[in-house]
């Protein structure tokens, strides 16, 4: 995934349209009975009723029906695009689709001029959206492109991405964790601290003798908040850097969980990935999954969604 | 075939247009109560006199389901006749006949018709920005298996702008393209607004060039050929013929109506630039007897421009392709020889969402009732009525007539 634009969910009824696109394909249904030919993907005929459509593959040569220019995005997820020839194509069969009119120049836009599809790549993965364009241009298949590739790089190697570039930071979104961090280790003497220093010296944290025989993990255990600051203690080679804003808030977090202990005297080690990235008038909010993890445990001792605001 | 004229509208209220930010936040089956009341005062009758309720059921803040139960217990009637109408702009059209037609079915003798549109105090768990979430798909659906979610949101086809915006494209194409025209729709409508108080948009007058100065949405549509969505509310009571005798102003009984639903998206019709109103106003007329020659005054649902234009074509007041050179060659504001949307239409009244039509109703009911003050008709017996919902999708036409 490299987008926070709506995506399309297949459903058992429409999956084979989308498998045809990915395959770059059009594939749209026929009746058995009566001929008609049907768009959007249905059980049921929509010229007859009757349930006996086949989905056939179609050249998607076809006409513009009609068309507008976007000059405010519809929403902001798509202001990468802008303006968005907004289309609707009509198929030779006579079936109409909604669709983006892509390539050509905004002058040369004609109701009814021929067109014919373009599969768009849209992610890693191969999904695939059915675009049209000029009968004149090459039209086929529009491969993926990764709009961090050709952005410039930091002296630490890091993608530098703009604020206002939409579909990079979009991109940036792409469920994958950095690497591991730098290693620390949490000994009962930096417990102690953070006991005095925050008032909490519950005995599971603090008595080590108590803990030998009361403590459900034998031990004493790290504060979850201590383990949580301890963030700032590991270096996690964050592979972009945002760059063009004019402040950088920390907003908080929008959860904070402690799924396992950490036991005293661990060696820690954390990872993030950014989970979300969304755009407002508030400015634009990177949630970063922050995973702090007792090195050798797959279950997180933190998960920290922090929310870092940039305007 | 249809209605024999035998209800009326006999009362109506409708809330003074506002900003959301600065509207007063009601509940809505408070807001229901509030405007049962004011109308029924409007009319002269009593609750008792109640034996019908039609209430929009989507975006009701109270309830989702059994929306007119928990309005009529709320309200304290019983009825014979309860109903929930979801046609988007079209709803008020819609709510008005159906009411007519329960009374003169005889299932009951008064009918409040109600959309509250003012915002509701919001719980301390409910999310302040529920309503740009809400809002922020327009008309379309995002659930799972909804063809507009999977079909039209991936590409960027999102509510209601680009739907109009593409109609108004094929307009072009087929029949030419007057920008001017076009303006002078929101310009004439505009003057209107200026001899009514609560436009949102009275005190403020508006040129052609300001309109094609203004900010372009989608191609061909500029911001001010687009209504402002303001917090409002509407109700009016239809009443059977005995009632109406009773009641203080002038009856505008329904002599005719008609409604057609065509589709979703209007990428899907046989023909784009064919609206449904064509079908609805032709049933319309054919009940009432009437002609287009006949009407008094247009109020012709206006969400944007472009629904002006082929309504006034499809209802048949204009031929085919001929509506920008008739907009052109004719006055349309309340002194002229075509009067439109004599309120200012909502371009310049406001759209308090579905309530949005009932500026339409309201303004036929107060021409036929001699209560428009400054902008009241001379002739002011025959009134065609249309409503509009979702992307020229669904649409209704009511012909009301003074008695």
């Amino acid at each position: 995934m490299a987008t926070s634009k709506p995506m399309p969910l297949a459903t058992k009824i429409s999956a084979p349209f989308w498998q045809a696109l990915e395959q770059n394909e059009l594939h749209i249904q026929q009746c058995n009975q009566c001929a008609g030919w049907v768009f959007f993907p249905r059980n049921h005929c929509t010229h007859c009723l009757a349930h006996d459509l086949e989905f056939k593959p179609v050249n998607g040569e076809g006409t513009l029906y009609s068309y507008t220019l976007t000059r405010i995005p519809t929403m902001p997820e798509f202001s990468d695009e802008m303006p968005q020839a907004l289309a609707v194509v009509e198929l030779s069969q006579g079936v109409r689709i909604n669709t983006t009119l892509i390539d050509v120049a905004e002058s040369d836009i004609k109701i009814g001029m021929a067109v014919k599809p373009v599969f768009d790549k849209v992610s890693t993965d191969g999904k695939t959206l059915l675009r049209f364009t000029s009968a004149d241009n090459a039209g086929g298949v529009r491969e993926y492109l990764d709009p961090l590739l050709n952005l410039e790089r930091n002296a630490k190697g890091q993608v530098k991405v703009p604020v206002d570039n939409l579909s990079a930071l979009y991109a940036l979104a792409d469920n994958t964790f950095t690497p591991w961090s730098n290693e620390f280790v949490v000994d009962q003497a930096l417990i102690n601290d953070f006991a005095e220093l925050s008032g909490d010296d519950y005995w599971l944290h603090t008595d080590v003798e108590r803990a030998k025989t009361d403590s459900p993990f034998k031990t004493t255990i790290a504060h979850g908040s201590l383990v949580q600051v301890l963030q700032s203690r590991l270096t996690i080679a964050l592979p972009f850097e945002i760059v063009g804003f004019q402040t950088m808030v920390n907003y908080g977090s929008n959860r904070l969980r402690f799924p396992a202990p950490v036991p005293s005297g661990s060696t820690i080690h954390g990872r993030s990935k950014v989970k979300d990235i969304s755009v407002s008038h508030k400015g634009v909010q990177l949630t970063l999954e922050m995973n702090i993890h007792v090195v050798g445990n797959d279950k997180p001792s933190v998960i920290n969604d922090l929310v870092i605001l940039y305007r | 075939m249809g209605l024999r004229g035998n209800a009326a509208i006999v009362g109506a209220a409708q809330y003074k247009p506002e900003k959301y930010q600065t509207a007063p936040q009601m509940f809505h089956l408070e807001q229901v109560a509030d405007l049962a009341h004011k109308a029924l005062v409007d009319a002269g009758l009593h609750k008792s006199d109640l034996d019908g309720l039609v209430i929009n059921g989507p975006h009701f803040h109270e309830a989702s389901v059994f929306v007119p139960a928990m309005a009529a217990e709320y309200l304290g009637i019983e009825v014979n006749f309860a109903e929930v109408v979801d046609l988007g702009g079209c709803t008020a059209v819609a709510q008005v006949w159906r009411a007519a037609m329960a009374i003169e079915m005889g299932l009951c003798q008064a009918v409040l018709c109600v959309i509250p549109a003012r915002m509701a105090p919001l719980g301390p768990t409910e999310d302040p920005a529920w309503m740009a979430q809400a809002m922020r798909f327009g008309g379309h659906s995002t659930a799972f298996g909804a063809p507009e979610a999977e079909f039209d949101l991936p590409y960027g086809h999102m509510g209601q702008n680009t739907g109009y915006a593409m109609i108004a494209q094929r307009y072009a194409a087929q029949y030419g393209y007057d920008k001017s025209a076009m303006a002078k729709i929101a310009v004439d409508q505009r003057f209107n607004a200026q001899y009514h108080k609560d436009a949102i948009f009275n005190g403020k007058s508006l040129s052609i060039e300001d309109v094609l100065a203004s900010k372009l949405v989608a191609d061909p549509l500029h911001v001010l050929e687009i209504v402002m969505p303001v917090a409002g509310g509407a109700a009016v009571i239809v009443a059977s013929k005995e009632l109406a005798a009773r009641a203080k102003k002038r009856p505008a009984f329904v002599t005719g109506f008609g409604e057609r639903l065509s589709f979703k998206s209007p990428s899907y019709a046989k023909e784009m630039t064919v609206t449904p109103v064509a079908e609805a106003a032709k049933r319309a007329f054919a009940m009432s007897g009437l002609t287009p020659k006949d009407i008094h005054a247009a109020q012709i649902y206006d969400c944007y421009t472009i629904t002006v234009l082929l309504s006034l074509e499809d209802a048949g007041f204009v031929p085919k392709g001929e509506g920008q050179r008739f907009i052109k060659e004719h006055n349309l504001t309340f002194k002229g020889d075509f009067p439109l949307n004599t309120h200012g239409g909502q371009l310049s009244f406001g759209q308090s969402a579905a309530a949005g039509g009932y500026s339409q109703v309201i303004e036929a009911f107060d021409q036929i009732s001699h209560s428009a003050q400054e902008r009241q008709l001379k002739s002011c017996d025959n009134m065609f009525v249309s409503g509009t919902g979702g992307v020229m999708s669904e649409q209704g036409a009511l012909i009301l007539q003074g008695g």
